[in-house]
Protein backbone atom coordinates (compact mmCIF):
# COMPACT_ATOMS: atom_id res chain seq x y z
CA UNK A 1 0.00 0.00 0.00
CA UNK A 2 1.95 2.77 -1.15
CA UNK A 3 -0.56 5.49 0.13
CA UNK A 4 1.17 5.18 3.08
CA UNK A 5 4.42 6.14 2.14
CA UNK A 6 2.55 9.20 0.69
CA UNK A 7 1.32 9.58 4.11
CA UNK A 8 4.85 9.04 5.97
CA UNK A 9 6.28 12.07 3.38
CA UNK A 10 3.29 14.57 4.05
CA UNK A 11 4.10 13.68 8.41
CA UNK A 12 8.09 14.04 8.02
CA UNK A 13 7.82 17.23 5.94
CA UNK A 14 4.82 18.73 8.17
CA UNK A 15 7.24 17.60 11.04
CA UNK A 16 10.52 19.45 9.50
CA UNK A 17 8.05 22.28 8.99
CA UNK A 18 6.68 22.37 12.65
CA UNK A 19 10.56 22.09 13.49
CA UNK A 20 11.26 25.27 11.63
CA UNK A 21 8.42 27.10 13.16
CA UNK A 22 8.59 26.18 16.55
CA UNK A 23 12.12 26.69 17.37
CA UNK A 24 14.84 29.65 16.67
CA UNK A 25 17.95 27.90 16.96
CA UNK A 26 19.74 27.69 13.50
CA UNK A 27 21.26 24.04 13.66
CA UNK A 28 17.06 23.11 14.34
CA UNK A 29 16.10 25.35 11.90
CA UNK A 30 18.84 23.45 9.40
CA UNK A 31 17.64 19.98 11.12
CA UNK A 32 13.92 21.12 9.98
CA UNK A 33 15.07 21.89 6.33
CA UNK A 34 16.58 18.02 5.94
CA UNK A 35 13.62 16.87 7.22
CA UNK A 36 11.55 18.52 4.41
CA UNK A 37 14.21 17.15 2.03
CA UNK A 38 13.96 13.71 3.29
CA UNK A 39 10.40 13.49 3.10
CA UNK A 40 11.18 14.69 -0.59
CA UNK A 41 13.38 11.69 -1.35
CA UNK A 42 10.94 9.24 0.29
CA UNK A 43 7.92 10.92 -2.14
CA UNK A 44 10.05 10.92 -5.17
CA UNK A 45 11.18 6.70 -4.56
CA UNK A 46 7.53 5.47 -3.69
CA UNK A 47 6.13 7.67 -6.10
CA UNK A 48 8.49 5.73 -8.99
CA UNK A 49 7.42 2.30 -7.00
CA UNK A 50 5.20 -0.10 -8.89
CA UNK A 51 3.46 -3.67 -7.82
CA UNK A 52 5.53 -6.58 -8.73
CA UNK A 53 8.04 -4.07 -10.42
CA UNK A 54 11.56 -4.83 -11.85
CA UNK A 55 14.32 -2.16 -11.39
CA UNK A 56 14.47 -0.01 -14.75
CA UNK A 57 17.78 -2.28 -16.00
CA UNK A 58 17.96 -3.57 -19.28
CA UNK A 59 19.60 -6.50 -18.48
CA UNK A 60 19.66 -10.16 -17.58
CA UNK A 61 16.61 -10.64 -19.29
CA UNK A 62 14.86 -14.38 -18.54
CA UNK A 63 15.54 -17.09 -21.26
CA UNK A 64 13.73 -16.50 -24.93
CA UNK A 65 14.06 -13.08 -24.87
CA UNK A 66 16.13 -9.83 -25.56
CA UNK A 67 16.81 -7.04 -23.10
CA UNK A 68 14.88 -5.09 -25.72
CA UNK A 69 11.75 -7.20 -24.91
CA UNK A 70 12.20 -5.83 -20.80
CA UNK A 71 11.39 -1.89 -22.32
CA UNK A 72 7.91 -2.94 -22.20
CA UNK A 73 7.27 -5.06 -19.20
CA UNK A 74 6.62 -3.69 -15.22
CA UNK A 75 9.42 -1.53 -14.22
CA UNK A 76 9.44 1.00 -11.54
CA UNK A 77 9.93 4.76 -12.64
CA UNK A 78 13.49 5.56 -14.03
CA UNK A 79 12.36 9.60 -14.28
CA UNK A 80 11.35 9.90 -10.26
CA UNK A 81 14.44 8.03 -9.62
CA UNK A 82 16.55 10.27 -11.41
CA UNK A 83 15.28 13.40 -9.57
CA UNK A 84 16.29 11.67 -6.23
CA UNK A 85 19.45 10.95 -7.00
CA UNK A 86 20.62 14.62 -7.86
CA UNK A 87 18.01 16.19 -5.16
CA UNK A 88 20.41 13.75 -2.86
CA UNK A 89 23.94 15.22 -3.71
CA UNK A 90 22.40 18.87 -4.21
CA UNK A 91 20.65 18.18 -0.81
CA UNK A 92 24.05 17.62 0.92
CA UNK A 93 25.77 20.88 -0.66
CA UNK A 94 23.08 23.38 0.55
CA UNK A 95 23.42 21.96 3.95
CA UNK A 96 26.65 22.42 4.32
CA UNK A 97 25.91 26.31 2.73
CA UNK A 98 23.06 26.42 5.30
CA UNK A 99 25.89 25.48 8.60
CA UNK A 100 28.81 27.12 7.45
CA UNK A 101 26.05 30.50 7.66
CA UNK A 102 24.77 29.11 11.22
CA UNK A 103 29.13 28.59 12.13
CA UNK A 104 29.41 32.21 11.22
CA UNK A 105 26.52 33.55 12.99
CA UNK A 106 27.53 31.91 16.01
CA UNK A 107 31.02 33.11 15.89
CA UNK A 108 29.77 36.27 15.40
CA UNK A 109 27.09 36.33 17.96
CA UNK A 110 28.45 34.19 20.43
CA UNK A 111 24.80 32.32 19.75
CA UNK A 112 22.36 30.60 17.58
CA UNK A 113 19.31 31.71 18.26
CA UNK A 114 17.85 33.78 15.68
CA UNK A 115 16.16 35.66 17.98
CA UNK A 116 19.95 37.44 18.46
CA UNK A 117 20.94 38.01 15.50
CA UNK A 118 19.69 41.46 15.72
CA UNK A 119 22.22 43.63 13.51
CA UNK A 120 19.37 44.23 10.51
CA UNK A 121 16.92 45.13 13.11
CA UNK A 122 15.41 48.66 12.64
CA UNK B 1 25.81 31.08 26.83
CA UNK B 2 21.58 30.86 24.96
CA UNK B 3 19.70 31.34 28.38
CA UNK B 4 21.63 34.70 27.90
CA UNK B 5 20.11 37.22 26.02
CA UNK B 6 21.31 39.89 23.84
CA UNK B 7 20.46 43.49 24.85
CA UNK B 8 19.06 44.26 22.09
CA UNK B 9 17.04 41.13 21.38
CA UNK B 10 13.23 41.15 21.78
CA UNK B 11 11.26 40.19 24.45
CA UNK B 12 10.53 36.04 23.97
CA UNK B 13 7.22 35.37 23.13
CA UNK B 14 6.58 31.81 23.65
CA UNK B 15 2.69 31.31 23.09
CA UNK B 16 2.78 32.54 19.48
CA UNK B 17 5.06 30.36 18.49
CA UNK B 18 3.97 27.21 19.03
CA UNK B 19 -0.06 27.80 18.32
CA UNK B 20 0.86 28.95 14.92
CA UNK B 21 3.40 26.42 13.70
CA UNK B 22 0.62 24.55 14.82
CA UNK B 23 -2.01 25.55 12.72
CA UNK B 24 0.34 26.08 9.81
CA UNK B 25 1.50 22.40 10.19
CA UNK B 26 -1.69 21.15 10.14
CA UNK B 27 -3.11 23.28 7.20
CA UNK B 28 0.25 22.09 5.34
CA UNK B 29 -0.59 18.50 6.10
CA UNK B 30 -4.21 18.33 5.19
CA UNK B 31 -2.93 20.11 1.65
CA UNK B 32 -0.81 17.95 1.44
CA UNK B 33 -2.81 14.53 2.40
CA UNK B 34 -5.66 15.99 0.15
CA UNK B 35 -3.08 16.05 -2.62
CA UNK B 36 -1.06 12.82 -2.14
CA UNK B 37 -3.65 10.84 -1.98
CA UNK B 38 -4.95 11.95 -5.61
CA UNK B 39 -1.57 10.74 -7.36
CA UNK B 40 -1.04 7.33 -9.42
CA UNK B 41 -0.35 4.53 -6.91
CA UNK B 42 1.53 1.16 -7.16
CA UNK B 43 -0.66 -0.21 -9.89
CA UNK B 44 -0.73 2.65 -12.22
CA UNK B 45 0.71 2.61 -15.90
CA UNK B 46 4.19 4.29 -16.20
CA UNK B 47 4.13 8.06 -17.72
CA UNK B 48 4.97 8.11 -21.57
CA UNK B 49 8.12 10.14 -20.69
CA UNK B 50 9.26 7.11 -18.35
CA UNK B 51 9.01 4.26 -21.10
CA UNK B 52 10.34 6.36 -23.63
CA UNK B 53 13.12 6.26 -21.75
CA UNK B 54 13.07 2.97 -21.67
CA UNK B 55 12.85 2.40 -24.77
CA UNK B 56 15.77 4.57 -26.98
CA UNK B 57 18.13 3.53 -23.93
CA UNK B 58 19.51 0.76 -25.79
CA UNK B 59 19.25 1.79 -29.43
CA UNK B 60 20.19 5.08 -29.17
CA UNK B 61 22.93 5.47 -26.31
CA UNK B 62 23.72 1.49 -25.90
CA UNK B 63 22.92 1.83 -21.81
CA UNK B 64 21.54 -1.00 -19.86
CA UNK B 65 21.12 1.31 -16.78
CA UNK B 66 18.11 3.43 -17.63
CA UNK B 67 18.37 5.38 -15.06
CA UNK B 68 21.58 6.86 -16.33
CA UNK B 69 20.36 6.92 -19.80
CA UNK B 70 17.94 10.11 -17.62
CA UNK B 71 20.96 10.95 -15.90
CA UNK B 72 22.97 11.92 -18.57
CA UNK B 73 21.39 11.43 -21.68
CA UNK B 74 17.59 12.46 -21.72
CA UNK B 75 17.95 15.17 -19.27
CA UNK B 76 21.74 15.75 -19.85
CA UNK B 77 20.98 19.64 -19.73
CA UNK B 78 19.18 19.85 -16.68
CA UNK B 79 21.78 17.62 -14.97
CA UNK B 80 24.12 20.00 -16.54
CA UNK B 81 22.18 23.07 -14.54
CA UNK B 82 22.01 20.90 -11.28
CA UNK B 83 25.75 20.30 -11.23
CA UNK B 84 26.17 23.73 -11.64
CA UNK B 85 24.39 24.71 -8.96
CA UNK B 86 26.30 21.78 -6.29
CA UNK B 87 29.30 24.35 -7.61
CA UNK B 88 27.93 27.34 -6.52
CA UNK B 89 26.87 26.02 -3.06
CA UNK B 90 30.25 25.17 -2.96
CA UNK B 91 31.70 28.17 -3.60
CA UNK B 92 29.41 29.76 -1.13
CA UNK B 93 30.54 27.25 1.45
CA UNK B 94 34.44 28.47 0.48
CA UNK B 95 33.75 32.75 0.52
CA UNK B 96 31.78 31.73 4.03
CA UNK B 97 34.32 29.67 5.70
CA UNK B 98 37.52 30.92 4.46
CA UNK B 99 37.58 34.57 5.96
CA UNK B 100 40.76 33.54 7.05
CA UNK B 101 42.49 32.51 4.65
CA UNK B 102 46.04 34.17 3.20
CA UNK B 103 44.59 34.38 -0.25
CA UNK B 104 41.72 36.57 0.66
CA UNK B 105 44.06 38.73 2.74
CA UNK B 106 43.62 41.14 -0.40
CA UNK B 107 40.42 42.54 0.70
CA UNK B 108 42.10 43.33 4.16
CA UNK B 109 38.71 42.67 6.00
CA UNK B 110 40.45 40.88 8.90
CA UNK B 111 43.20 43.86 9.09
CA UNK B 112 40.62 46.34 9.01
CA UNK B 113 38.21 44.51 11.61
CA UNK B 114 41.01 44.14 14.43
CA UNK B 115 41.69 47.74 13.52
CA UNK B 116 38.41 48.99 13.79
CA UNK B 117 37.59 47.14 16.89
CA UNK B 118 40.75 48.32 18.58
CA UNK B 119 39.66 51.91 17.82
CA UNK B 120 35.72 50.92 19.06
CA UNK B 121 36.38 49.55 22.30
CA UNK B 122 40.14 49.93 23.01
CA UNK B 123 39.52 48.48 26.25
CA UNK B 124 38.21 44.97 24.59
CA UNK B 125 40.19 42.03 25.88
CA UNK B 126 39.83 38.19 24.78
CA UNK B 127 38.04 36.43 27.26
CA UNK B 128 39.57 32.58 27.97
CA UNK B 129 37.26 30.72 25.45
CA UNK B 130 38.48 33.13 22.93
CA UNK B 131 42.59 32.72 24.03
CA UNK B 132 41.59 28.70 24.22
CA UNK B 133 40.08 28.44 20.14
CA UNK B 134 42.64 30.76 18.90
CA UNK B 135 45.53 29.57 20.68
CA UNK B 136 44.33 25.68 19.95
CA UNK B 137 43.86 26.95 15.83
CA UNK B 138 47.13 28.50 15.62
CA UNK B 139 49.08 24.88 17.00
CA UNK B 140 46.54 22.96 14.90
CA UNK B 141 47.91 25.24 11.60
CA UNK B 142 51.11 24.89 12.97
CA UNK B 143 50.86 20.89 12.93
CA UNK B 144 51.51 20.30 16.22
CA UNK B 145 49.41 21.03 19.87
CA UNK B 146 51.84 22.38 22.05
CA UNK B 147 53.07 24.95 19.42
CA UNK B 148 53.36 28.36 21.04
CA UNK B 149 54.20 27.00 24.77
CA UNK B 150 49.47 27.97 25.05
CA UNK B 151 48.90 24.37 25.82
CA UNK B 152 46.60 24.92 28.87
CA UNK B 153 44.44 20.67 28.33
CA UNK B 154 48.05 19.44 30.15
CA UNK B 155 48.87 15.97 29.88
CA UNK B 156 51.58 14.72 27.25
CA UNK B 157 51.26 16.63 23.91
CA UNK B 158 49.66 14.01 21.30
CA UNK B 159 52.68 12.44 18.78
CA UNK B 160 52.60 13.69 15.26
CA UNK B 161 52.71 10.16 14.27
CA UNK B 162 49.10 8.49 15.33
CA UNK B 163 51.47 5.02 14.29
CA UNK B 164 53.79 5.74 16.79
CA UNK B 165 51.27 5.62 19.89
CA UNK B 166 51.36 2.31 21.48
CA UNK B 167 48.73 -0.23 22.24
CA UNK B 168 46.70 0.37 25.54
CA UNK B 169 48.19 4.33 25.69
CA UNK B 170 45.65 6.51 26.85
CA UNK B 171 44.62 8.54 24.50
CA UNK B 172 45.41 12.71 24.84
CA UNK B 173 42.47 14.75 24.95
CA UNK B 174 43.11 16.27 22.04
CA UNK B 175 43.83 12.94 19.64
CA UNK B 176 43.52 13.24 16.24
CA UNK B 177 43.99 9.89 15.18
CA UNK B 178 41.49 6.97 16.62
CA UNK B 179 42.72 3.40 18.20
CA UNK B 180 44.92 1.02 16.22
CA UNK B 181 42.35 -0.78 15.24
CA UNK B 182 40.12 1.50 13.63
CA UNK B 183 42.69 3.16 12.18
CA UNK B 184 43.81 -0.84 10.49
CA UNK B 185 40.14 -1.26 9.36
CA UNK B 186 39.86 2.24 8.20
CA UNK B 187 42.82 1.80 5.92
CA UNK B 188 41.89 -1.82 4.80
CA UNK B 189 37.94 -1.13 3.67
CA UNK B 190 39.38 2.55 2.15
CA UNK B 191 40.75 1.18 -0.19
CA UNK B 192 37.93 -1.39 -1.22
CA UNK B 193 35.57 1.43 -0.96
CA UNK B 194 37.76 3.48 -3.12
CA UNK B 195 37.36 1.14 -6.12
CA UNK B 196 33.80 0.64 -5.56
CA UNK B 197 33.70 3.98 -5.82
CA UNK B 198 34.87 4.37 -9.14
CA UNK B 199 33.21 1.24 -10.34
CA UNK B 200 30.14 2.65 -9.96
CA UNK B 201 31.16 5.22 -12.36
CA UNK B 202 32.91 3.40 -14.52
CA UNK B 203 30.71 0.53 -15.50
CA UNK B 204 27.60 2.74 -15.69
CA UNK B 205 25.70 0.15 -14.50
CA UNK B 206 24.57 1.79 -11.42
CA UNK B 207 21.66 4.43 -11.10
CA UNK B 208 23.30 7.77 -11.74
CA UNK B 209 27.21 6.43 -12.21
CA UNK B 210 29.24 9.82 -11.44
CA UNK B 211 26.65 10.82 -8.54
CA UNK B 212 26.77 7.67 -6.52
CA UNK B 213 30.15 7.35 -7.03
CA UNK B 214 30.98 10.49 -5.95
CA UNK B 215 29.73 10.47 -2.71
CA UNK B 216 31.43 7.34 -2.24
CA UNK B 217 34.72 9.30 -2.79
CA UNK B 218 33.73 11.70 -0.39
CA UNK B 219 32.82 8.84 2.23
CA UNK B 220 36.27 7.41 1.73
CA UNK B 221 38.39 10.64 2.53
CA UNK B 222 35.86 11.13 5.69
CA UNK B 223 36.44 8.31 6.75
CA UNK B 224 39.98 8.83 6.57
CA UNK B 225 40.00 12.07 8.12
CA UNK B 226 37.95 10.38 11.45
CA UNK B 227 40.51 7.91 11.81
CA UNK B 228 43.75 9.15 11.25
CA UNK B 229 43.11 12.76 11.99
CA UNK B 230 43.69 16.35 9.79
CA UNK B 231 47.26 15.67 9.59
CA UNK B 232 47.58 12.67 7.70
CA UNK B 233 45.09 13.50 4.94
CA UNK B 234 46.53 16.94 4.48
CA UNK B 235 48.66 16.15 1.49
CA UNK B 236 45.63 14.79 -0.48
CA UNK B 237 42.34 17.31 1.00
CA UNK B 238 43.86 20.58 0.31
CA UNK B 239 42.64 22.90 -1.92
CA UNK B 240 45.63 23.59 -4.15
CA UNK B 241 44.89 19.89 -5.32
CA UNK B 242 40.53 19.91 -5.09
CA UNK B 243 39.88 23.09 -6.71
CA UNK B 244 41.67 22.37 -9.57
CA UNK B 245 40.28 19.50 -9.94
CA UNK B 246 36.78 20.46 -9.37
CA UNK B 247 37.12 22.79 -12.11
CA UNK B 248 38.30 20.48 -14.36
CA UNK B 249 35.66 18.60 -13.81
CA UNK B 250 32.97 21.45 -14.62
CA UNK B 251 35.36 22.08 -17.64
CA UNK B 252 35.04 18.35 -18.73
CA UNK B 253 30.77 18.50 -18.52
CA UNK B 254 30.78 21.56 -20.59
CA UNK B 255 33.28 20.53 -22.97
CA UNK B 256 31.21 17.20 -23.33
CA UNK B 257 28.18 18.86 -24.01
CA UNK B 258 29.40 21.57 -26.59
CA UNK B 259 30.97 18.35 -28.50
CA UNK B 260 27.10 16.86 -28.70
CA UNK B 261 26.08 20.21 -29.81
CA UNK B 262 28.74 20.79 -32.53
CA UNK B 263 28.81 17.28 -33.42
CA UNK B 264 25.70 15.71 -33.21
CA UNK B 265 23.20 18.85 -33.06
CA UNK B 266 22.23 19.17 -29.25
CA UNK B 267 23.89 19.30 -25.88
CA UNK B 268 24.99 16.64 -24.36
CA UNK B 269 23.85 14.36 -27.46
CA UNK B 270 25.74 11.50 -28.28
CA UNK B 271 28.95 11.98 -30.39
CA UNK B 272 31.06 8.43 -29.81
CA UNK B 273 30.29 5.60 -31.53
CA UNK B 274 28.43 3.23 -29.09
CA UNK B 275 30.19 -0.08 -27.73
CA UNK B 276 28.96 -3.46 -26.28
CA UNK B 277 26.26 -2.86 -23.71
CA UNK B 278 27.19 -3.75 -20.36
CA UNK B 279 31.14 -3.15 -21.09
CA UNK B 280 33.56 0.22 -19.93
CA UNK B 281 32.64 2.07 -22.91
CA UNK B 282 28.97 1.69 -23.03
CA UNK B 283 26.81 4.61 -23.34
CA UNK B 284 29.36 6.27 -25.42
CA UNK B 285 29.84 9.82 -24.51
CA UNK B 286 27.42 9.58 -21.14
CA UNK B 287 30.42 7.94 -19.99
CA UNK B 288 32.02 11.05 -20.37
CA UNK B 289 29.38 12.95 -18.66
CA UNK B 290 29.49 10.64 -15.98
CA UNK B 291 33.21 10.35 -15.31
CA UNK B 292 33.07 14.17 -15.58
CA UNK B 293 30.04 14.40 -13.08
CA UNK B 294 32.15 11.90 -10.71
CA UNK B 295 35.02 14.55 -10.46
CA UNK B 296 32.61 17.33 -9.89
CA UNK B 297 31.05 15.58 -7.01
CA UNK B 298 33.37 13.83 -5.67
CA UNK B 299 35.92 17.33 -5.17
CA UNK B 300 32.64 19.61 -4.76
CA UNK B 301 31.40 17.78 -1.83
CA UNK B 302 34.86 16.69 -0.06
CA UNK B 303 35.37 20.85 -0.61
CA UNK B 304 32.75 21.71 0.84
CA UNK B 305 32.59 19.36 4.18
CA UNK B 306 36.20 19.59 4.57
CA UNK B 307 35.73 24.15 4.20
CA UNK B 308 32.68 23.32 7.32
CA UNK B 309 35.51 21.16 8.91
CA UNK B 310 38.24 23.96 9.03
CA UNK B 311 36.26 26.75 9.46
CA UNK B 312 38.27 29.45 11.40
CA UNK B 313 37.63 29.68 15.25
CA UNK B 314 36.79 33.50 14.39
CA UNK B 315 35.26 34.26 17.66
CA UNK B 316 33.75 37.31 18.04
CA UNK B 317 34.93 38.68 21.99
CA UNK B 318 31.69 37.67 24.53
CA UNK B 319 30.49 40.73 25.71
CA UNK B 320 28.52 38.80 28.06
CA UNK B 321 31.20 37.03 30.18
CA UNK B 322 33.21 39.33 32.04
CA UNK B 323 37.09 38.43 31.16
CA UNK B 324 39.04 35.91 33.11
Amino acid sequence: MILANYLAAATVFSLGLLLIMMHRDLVKIVLGLSLMEASCYLLLVSMAYRRHSTAPVLSGPPKGQSPQDLVNGPVADPVLQNFCLTAIVIGVAVTAVFLTIAVRAAQHYRCVDADDLTALHG
Amino acid sequence: MTEQRHPDARPPHTLHRPVLASALMAAVATAFVLGLTGLPTEGAPLPAIARHAMQIALPKWGQQEVVSEIVYGSRGFDTFGETFLLLAAVLSVVVLSRGREPRAEYLGEATAGRREQAEIDPQDQADQGETEARSAERAEEAGTESAEGEETSGGPPPAADPDSIGLGTRAPERAAAMTVVVRGAARTSAVFLFVAGIYLAAWGFTPGGGFPGGAVLTGVALLLYGALGHQRINRLVRPNLLEPLELAGAIGIIVVGVLGLARAGSMFANFLRLAEPGSILAGGSEQLYSGAELVEVATGLTIAIFSLLGIGHDWAPDEQEPDA
